[in-house]
């Protein structure tokens, strides 16, 4: 009995960095003065190539809804959104969903005040 | 000499309360602000910063601060910061979803990342933070003081590196938080010794840098904290159980009356660790820590004997 533990020990200690290999989504946002370039991608490397863009508020009311490109990349006009308080970019595949934040500071800084 | 009369004091009594609540205020507005992701963090950057800074841990009580989803005006906060203090070792999921200030954050783990554990993956979900995977890197690093005072010695150079305090201060503050951590690694050592082969169970994945210093064995339930098991959660502990013959579950937070009758009923005595990466501890971390080592020493010896 002892020994079964000890084994699971040690499989967790030594094999597991091979095990955390399962993928997530990883998602992405950038600014710049116009848009907001909202990136998704699998922790394995592959491209999203569908899924759901949800863009909230900082009161998580939402604003609007977009599909992913078939790069995993979709854009957010700022002049289509109210972005004075940040924006939650919500991606989401069905499968896998993450989350990006965009504060009006990064907004801000990026447009030069 | 003219006598003052009551309204004339009461009059100067204000005025001068009122310059000294607006210096007050002038003061801690101009104070640098720190934010830490966890409490072990936010109660070593106290103890190093004296009065000289705010430190913050911004994610409410109750809430897993591993799986916590800031809100926007939470990032904002965490972007105006004089110093943020990561735990690194994959604590803290939100830090990779938002833009920080580099220059601003510090990981207080970056000299101990040869010394991380490497887990196996465990997608579950609970509390508000979704389905989410327990993957890649044991987070809980502070629960070894030796790693926890490597932590706070990053800390204390970032503080000093950002002039937030007198160096010397800090310096002299450290020396003490070490001792204090060194005293802490002794009694548990003393206290723990000869534990090596008792089977211990954990009620969540917390404490694997802990067994790891003390060379004990404890393996991890997936409960939520707080909650009173399943019979999903008691057919899990019943097949450790089957595997070995675990007397002592060690929780996190203190269970539910009904969690506590369930588990005795099953033979296993238990005892709560807090892991202090939560708010709301009453104790401090030192203390909080022996009591929980000494309590965990007792129950494992009386299961062994």
């Amino acid at each position: 009995m002892k020994r079964h533990l000890l084994t699971v020990s040690l499989i967790t200690l030594i094999a597991a960095p091979f095990a955390a290999a399962a993928h997530q989504l990883v998602v992405f946002a950038s600014v710049d003065c116009a848009a907001v370039t909202v990136e998704a991608k699998f922790s394995n490397g592959r491209v999203t190539q569908q899924g759901e863009v949800r863009v909230l508020d900082g009161e998580n009311n939402l604003l609007t809804t977009l599909e992913l490109e078939s790069d995993g990349t979709v854009l957010v006009p700022l002049d289509s959104v109210d972005h004075s308080g940040g924006l939650l970019i919500e991606v989401d595949t069905g499968s896998h969903d993450n989350y990006w934040i965009v504060t009006p500071e990064d907004i801000a800084r990026k447009c030069g005040s | 000499m003219r006598k003052l009369s009551l309204v004339g004091f009461v009059r100067i009594w204000l005025a001068i309360a009122t310059v000294v609540a607006s210096l007050s205020a002038a003061l801690a507005q101009d104070r640098p602000r720190v934010v830490a992701v966890n409490q072990a963090l936010q109660s070593f950057a106290e103890q190093l910063l004296g009065d000289a800074a705010d430190v913050v841990f911004l994610v409410p009580e109750g809430v897993d601060p591993s799986f916590w989803r800031p809100s926007i005006a939470d990032i904002s906060a965490v972007q105006s910061a004089d110093l943020i203090l990561l735990n690194g070792a994959g604590f803290a999921t939100w830090v990779d979803r938002v833009s920080l200030p580099r220059s601003r954050v510090v990981n207080t783990s970056k000299s101990i990342e040869d010394q991380f554990i490497y887990t196996e993956t465990i997608t579950h979900s609970h509390g508000d933070g979704g389905e989410h995977s327990h993957e890649g890197v044991a987070s809980y690093t502070w629960l070894d003081p030796m790693l926890a005072i490597a932590q706070a010695e990053a800390i204390a150079a970032a503080v000093i590196a950002r002039d937030l305090a007198p160096a010397e201060d800090v310096e002299t503050r450290l020396d003490r938080l070490r001792s204090d951590l060194t005293d802490l690694d002794k009694t548990s050592q003393d206290a723990l010794s000869g534990l090596e082969g008792v089977a211990i169970i954990a009620t969540h994945p917390r404490y694997q840098y802990f067994a790891r210093r003390y060379g004990l064995m404890i393996a991890s339930l997936e409960w939520d904290a707080g909650a009173t098991p399943s019979a999903e959660d008691l057919a899990d502990l019943k097949a450790h159980l089957a595997q070995n013959d675990a007397r002592v579950l060690l929780w996190e937070a203190h269970p539910s009356q009904e969690a506590t009758a369930l588990t005795e009923a099953l033979g296993l005595n238990n005892v709560v660790f807090e892991p202090w990466a939560s708010a709301g501890s009453q104790n401090s971390f030192i203390e909080a820590y022996k009591r929980a080592v000494l309590e965990l020493s007792e129950a494992a010896r009386q299961s062994s004997n």
